[in-house]
Parts: C-alpha cells; sequence; structure tokens
C-alpha cells in the first residue's frame, strides 16, 4: 500500500500558473473570519500555518501573496495526478482531499522493485513541481500515518506496529472530538492504547477506535475503493523512446490487442467494449474508447475500430512530447461462440457488423441506428431509435405487422416530423377534414381526404394530450400530408382550448 | 469420398474473387425497362432529385421503392442531420407500409456532407449491403466525389442512390439521373371520390445506355413494385349492347 500526500496541493496548483517570488498562501471564509487554508513552503518558513486569521498573518508580514481557495480546481487536479498514478496500478483511489492511496501489491515488479517504483514516482512528481510525502507500508491506515506523520519511508509489511507505536492518536484518522477525548484521559500516543483492555476503550469511545487500530494494524482488512472500475483483461507496453506518430500507435494496438486475444480465447470471451489509454511524457492521460455490435477478438478488428476512432478525433490527439506508454483494456466483455469461417451467412452477418462498428467508431455510436418497434398507438412514440450496436434480432417489428394486419391500420408517412408543426387550417366543423391549410408559409388546397383516424392521447396520465383525429390528405399537385386536429368541438362546451390543427408527416 | 467432402466444402465456403458482373435490376415496367437496357445497373451510382424540397418524400418513396425490388435486402440511410429537421425522419410504419421490413435498415445520420460521403462510400464497399441511399440537401457534390461512388459501387456490386433535395445543377456523371415529383391521384372511374394514391412522376433526364423518358408511376402494395399508372378513364365511353337495333 502506498499512501502519497500532496502537502502543498492547493499552493502547487497555483504556482503552477502564477509565478510569485512572494510567499503564497491560500484562504477561505469559515464563519465570519478569513483564515489561511494552507500555505507554502515559504510561508511556513516564516511562521505561517493553516488556521491563523488573516488579519493576523497579514500583520505579521505584509508582503504575502494570496489566493482565494477553489476546491473544485484542487479536486481536479488531485484526479489528473490520480489518472497519472493508473500507469502504477490500476487500484488508485483519492484520499480526500489531497492524497491519494495506491494498492501496489502485485505491481512492484513491473517496475523492477518496489524502491525503483518509488523512485519513479517521486521523480515524476519532483518533476511537476509537486511538495510530496509518499511511505509504504502493509496496510492502508500504517501507510497514511507514516505519510502523513513525518515517517516516509518504505516499511515491510509486518513493521505496522513499529510505524504506528509513537505517533500521535490523530494518526489513526480518528474525528478530533474522540482524540480530544482521549487527550483527556491522558491517552495521547497510539502505543498507549494498542495494549489497553479493548471493552471499556469501546464502550467509552465508540468502536470507531478499535476499528482503525486494527485496520492500521493489520488485524482486519481494510478495502480500498478504486476510482475507476478494474477491467477484467488488461494488456500494457512502455516505451524506451516515447512514440508520438499515429501508425505507431496503431501498431502497438495491434500487438497489445494479439496479447489480449489469447487471454479471451483462454475463457471464451468477446470485447465489446475496449479502452486505449495512453500515457504521455508530461502527465496527461488520454483514454480512447470503442464499442462493438458483438464480441470481438480478433487483433486486426480491433486495430479497424481504432482507426476509425483516432480519424475522428483528428485535432484532439494531440501527442505532446509522446507516450510512453499505452494500456489497451477490455472494459466489458462476453461470452463469444468459437469462430466459424465461411460458412453461408456468417460471412455477411459478421462483415455488416463490422461496418457498423466502424461507422459508429467514426461518427459516433448514436448516429448509426437501427428502428425498434414500440407498444404504443401514439405515432412518435410507436418506434423507439437506438444505436444499431445495442439492438439484436428482429426488434419487435414482426409484432407490429401482426398487429398492422389484425387492425388493418391505415396507412402511416414515410417521414415524420420530430414535432408536429402547427398549420392553420379551414374545416368543417365539427369532424369534417381541412379543405385549405397553410403549412411553413404556403398554401396548400386540399381535393382529397381519408380519415379521420382517432387516436386517443395518453387518457390514463394526467399530461396525456388530447385525442388526435389524424387525415391523410392530398392537395392539388399531388402533395400528400398526414395531418391531425388536437381535441374534439364538443369538449369547448367543458372549457377545453379550441382545436387546433397539426402536421405530422408527409407520405411518398 | 475424401475428395466429394472437399468439394462439398469449396461450394459451401464462399471463397471470395471477383464478383460477377452486377445484375440488372429490373423495375417490371416494359417501357422503362427497355429505356434503361432491361433494368437499373446494381453496381452504380444513380442520381435522384427531388423536383423542389416539398417533394422529398416522393423522391424517397421512390428511392425505397426501388431498395424493395433489389434481392438482397439490406438498405443504409444515410442522412444529414439538417434534412432530418426539415423533412422529417423515415418513419418504421410508412416504411413497413411500402413493404420493406424496417428491421433491414440501418440509418446512418451525419452532422457535415464530408461524412456523409465518407459513410456512403464505406457502405457501398460493403458487399453484405444490398441498396445505399444517400440523402443530402441543397448543393453539389464534385466528380470527384461521385466517381469515387460510382467505382466503389462496381467493386462491391451495391445499388447507390444519391437522394438529393434540388434538382442539380451541374451535369451529370452517374450511370442515371431522375427528377421526381409527386403526382395528383385521379379518381376512378367508378368511384365519386378520389381514392389516395402514392403517384409519382419520374422524369429520366439522363441514362448511359439509352434515351431520356418520363412516366407517371404508382407504387402497388399488393405486388411490391411500381406500376405504370396513366389515366385511369378511357377516353372513350364502353360499348354497350345495342342489340335491339337493327342493322342496316
Amino acid at each position: 500500500m502506498l499512501s502519497l500526500w500532496l502537502r502543498r496541493l492547493s499552493t502547487d496548483r497555483i504556482a503552477r500558473s502564477h509565478n510569485s517570488a512572494a510567499p503564497l498562501v491560500v484562504t477561505g471564509r469559515r464563519g465570519n473570519a478569513e483564515i489561511l487554508v494552507a500555505v507554502d513552503d515559504a510561508a511556513e518558513r516564516l511562521g505561517l500555518s493553516p488556521g491563523l486569521a488573516l488579519a493576523q498573518a497579514r500583520a505579521m508580514h505584509p508582503g504575502i501573496d494570496t489566493m482565494p481557495e477553489d476546491a473544485e480546481a484542487d479536486a481536479t487536479l488531485l484526479e489528473s495526478v490520480a489518472d497519472w498514478c493508473l500507469r502504477y496500478t490500476p487500484l488508485v483511489a483519492c484520499d480526500a482531499p489531497d492524497g491519494l492511496l495506491l494498492d501496489i501489491s502485485g505491481c512492484a515488479h513491473l517496475y523492477g522493485g518496489e524502491r525503483e517504483l518509488v523512485a519513479d514516482l517521486s521523480g515524476r512528481l519532483e518533476n511537476a513541481g509537486f511538495g510530496y510525502s509518499l511511505a509504504v507500508a502493509g496496510t492502508i491506515g500504517a501507510a497514511w500515518a507514516a505519510a502523513h506523520y513525518d515517517k516516509p519511508a518504505s516499511h515491510a509489511c509486518g513493521e505496522e506496529r513499529a510505524i504506528l507505536e509513537s505517533l500521535p492518536l490523530s494518526a489513526l484518522r480518528l474525528p478530533t472530538t474522540t482524540v480530544a477525548g482521549l487527550a483527556r484521559v491522558g491517552l495521547k500516543r497510539i502505543g498507549d492504547i494498542i495494549d489497553l483492555p479493548r471493552a471499556p476503550l469501546t464502550a467509552r469511545f465508540g468502536s470507531d477506535v478499535l476499528r482503525q487500530l486494527d485496520r492500521a494494524l493489520g488485524h482486519e482488512h481494510e478495502p480500498l475503493t478504486p476510482r475507476l472500475p478494474v477491467a477484467p483483461y488488461v494488456a500494457e507496453q512502455r516505451f524506451a523512446e516515447p512514440i508520438a506518430r499515429e501508425e505507431d500507435v496503431l501498431a502497438i494496438t495491434r500487438r497489445l490487442a494479439r496479447r489480449l486475444q489469447f487471454a479471451l480465447e483462454r475463457r471464451g470471451d468477446g470485447a465489446r467494449r475496449i479502452e486505449l489509454a495512453l500515457f504521455r511524457t508530461d502527465g496527461v492521460v488520454r483514454r480512447i474508447a470503442a464499442g462493438t455490435s458483438r464480441p470481438l477478438r480478433d487483433p486486426d478488428d480491433i486495430r479497424e475500430l481504432f482507426v476509425e476512432r483516432l480519424a475522428a478525433l483528428a485535432d484532439a490527439f494531440d501527442p505532446g512530447f509522446g507516450f510512453d506508454m499505452a494500456r489497451l483494456s477490455v472494459v466489458v466483455a462476453e461470452p463469444c461462440p468459437p469462430e466459424q469461417i465461411g460458412i453461408g451467412g456468417g460471412e455477411d452477418a459478421s462483415e455488416l457488423c463490422r461496418l457498423v462498428d466502424r461507422l459508429s467508431a467514426r461518427l459516433g455510436a448514436r448516429r448509426v441506428r437501427r428502428l425498434v418497434a414500440q407498444d404504443s398507438h401514439i405515432p412518435e412514440l410507436a418506434e423507439a431509435v437506438l444505436p444499431a450496436q445495442a439492438v439484436n434480432g428482429d426488434a419487435g417489428w414482426d409484432g407490429f405487422r401482426q398487429y398492422r394486419e389484425e387492425t388493418k391500420l391505415p396507412p402511416r408517412p414515410l417521414r415524420l416530423l420530430a414535432r408536429p408543426e402547427p398549420i392553420e387550417a379551414v374545416a368543417e366543423v365539427p369532424d369534417g377534414p381541412p379543405l385549405r391549410f397553410r403549412w411553413r408559409r404556403a398554401l396548400h388546397e386540399v381535393i382529397a381526404a381519408e380519415g379521420p383516424e382517432r387516436i386517443e392521447g395518453a387518457w390514463w396520465s394526467e399530461h396525456g394530450g388530447p385525442a388526435r383525429d389524424y387525415f391523410r390528405v392530398e392537395d392539388k399537385s399531388g402533395l400528400r400530408f398526414w395531418l391531425f386536429r388536437s381535441g374534439l368541438y364538443r369538449d369547448l362546451a367543458q372549457g377545453a382550448g379550441a382545436p387546433t390543427w397539426f402536421l405530422h408527416g408527409t407520405f411518398a | 469420398m475424401d475428395e466429394q467432402l472437399r468439394q462439398r466444402l469449396m461450394s459451401l465456403q464462399r471463397i471470395p474473387g471477383p464478383v460477377e458482373r452486377p445484375g440488372l435490376l429490373p423495375l417490371g415496367i416494359p417501357a422503362i425497362d427497355k429505356v434503361l437496357g432491361g433494368g437499373l445497373m446494381r453496381g452504380a451510382l444513380h442520381e435522384i432529385a427531388a423536383a423542389g424540397e416539398i417533394h422529398l418524400p416522393a423522391a424517397a418513396g421512390f428511392a425505397l421503392g426501388l431498395a424493395v425490388c433489389t434481392p438482397s435486402p439490406r438498405l443504409f440511410w444515410i442522412t444529414e442531420d439538417m434534412g432530418l429537421a426539415e423533412s422529417g425522419a423515415p418513419h418504421g410504419a410508412g416504411i413497413d407500409a411500402f413493404g420493406f421490413a424496417p428491421e433491414r435498415l440501418v440509418m446512418v445520420s451525419t452532422a457535415h456532407r464530408r461524412d456523409m460521403l465518407w459513410a456512403m462510400e464505406e457502405a457501398v464497399r460493403c458487399r453484405a449491403v444490398g441498396t445505399v441511399i444517400g440523402e443530402m440537401r441543397a448543393g453539389d457534390i464534385g466528380t470527384v466525389a461521385v466517381r469515387r461512388l460510382s467505382l466503389a459501387a462496381a467493386e462491391s456490386g451495391t445499388l447507390a442512390l444519391l437522394l438529393r433535395a434540388t434538382p442539380p445543377t451541374d451535369a451529370s456523371t452517374a450511370a442515371t439521373r431522375w427528377i421526381v415529383g409527386t403526382a395528383p391521384s385521379i379518381p376512378e372511374r367508378e368511384q365519386s371520390e378520389r381514392e389516395i394514391r402514392s403517384r409519382l412522376t419520374a422524369h429520366l433526364v439522363r441514362n448511359r445506355h439509352g434515351p431520356a423518358g418520363s412516366w407517371i408511376l404508382e407504387w402497388s402494395d399488393n405486388d411490391e413494385r411500381f406500376i405504370l399508372a396513366t389515366h385511369a378513364q378511357p377516353v372513350a365511353a364502353p360499348a354497350f349492347n345495342r342489340s335491339h337495333r337493327q342493322v342496316a
């Protein structure tokens, strides 16, 4: 377990964009007073610390630089450091407000050992200009305590007791009231409470104290909730020389996909959603995800998907000084039947899937759609438009055809407007079709009309809407429209508004 | 025995090879098929322009009718976002009324003209797709784009239809160019009221393999194809029995 404490997160964030020689403090409002929330190294050397009133600080040292606090910007910076720590391990958790926890068990060997991993991380943090304190220990509690209380180092597993004994009780991450309560009875160090009988301590101060102690000593397991879900299949590659060209990125994607193929084949799975994470040398992480319409294993197919994704990104794909690590993970995997080559319809279906995947990868999955019949008599709700990658099978249209046969449904328009457009119409009251209407500033004379077809609104709900009488009309030049009158004349007496006419669609 | 199995396997496996000369799509109307040289060429790009923006549904219906007639049922319909906002989106129940199964339709909506052309080319290149309709608003696409689409269609044997909202102003390099508009339904003689039918006028203004022509077509739901509709009213009255008159 590695605990990283970015001691000067707020001031470092400001110092990155704002260069000043004077000591910097960050101020915030607590109650009615402006107090110091964070100080940088120079300010600390002058004797300023968080909690001091701003007026007092200014009185002591008039030449200090102040900036208001911005917790959101701090959180965003912390998250981007967390993203960038993903290169070491997928199990990274944010330890608000200014720390990170990494579970490096099993990952250290990739860097040649724990010490090298710590050295790499420290080097990068220093290059980025962060003030930090970092410690490695067997449990989260011990690592946190060591990092925050001046014992930054690597400690082997099993040494937790030695680390914690001499530290004050607040190192156990207990609330301040509890710590104050314990101090009143003379318990100030962790070493004081380790060997005390447990029952009276729990009775007096609650179960928190002992739970935190057990977790820190390793008697109880404290789980780490990673910030991002861990993918089931991951392959990564580090580069001695950073790569920047698109062809190189695609070549490495194919190589990583080939490694994943073995793992996927062994379990009989295929990838439905794949994510490529590219780690830039300057700390930015670029993530590109692609979805597929059926489980995929073939490295060439996966590479094709990313060809389109990178083409879609075009300018946004900015390699900076180059990527020094690439990681391909399968975020969603599904059971995938073994490949059948060459028999009949299988090839057609898979070619079609590839085409849909390519179009979805380049244009976005929501732009490649199929129609799914819905169980509703209201025309604009009678079908749903869903991404093609999510729809399989006949999508309910057999049921629709049966319904159409049984009820002898009048013909529906070829094009339906997303929202019915209001028109001015002259029609016979109360039930007649329109004789003339004006739509989009053009007048149409009606020479033939079919209908009415009454479609009730959703009468079971309050916001159902009035009944509609649909007419299929043809005008003098042969244009055919689907109009409806919304509302009935007989409801006028009951206080409903006058019926209005709308145009909903056009026929061929 | 082993040789037999191998032969059987070879015949089941489709070895990809050069596409046989893509067939012709007969419309079922002798007058038009003769002019087209047997039928509409599959494996080529055809332009269908609406006579005006308001006639776009008629042109779309013509394109859809052609798609229904192709043997391979998959249809990719590529539109631009502006087109969907102006004329509405293809409606599944309406497409079903035309005889085309909506589950065989994949719609692609694009934000830019160049995306539309790219998607159309990708879809045309895929052998598994039967017909591709690319719908575009006013404006012209260059001859380079038309050439690319024609070549892609020739390679894969797909029927590529370019559906335009306004009649184009430039000369055409496509295999055929049609201008389609709506036609009023003429009443049947027996009925006093008009029955609304899907009737449209199709002008063939450019044809690589023959002369131009104009026809009035009607979509027949029963036969699921176009039929030629001339005036349904006969010019002369039908003969009636004059048996009581003596022949002089």
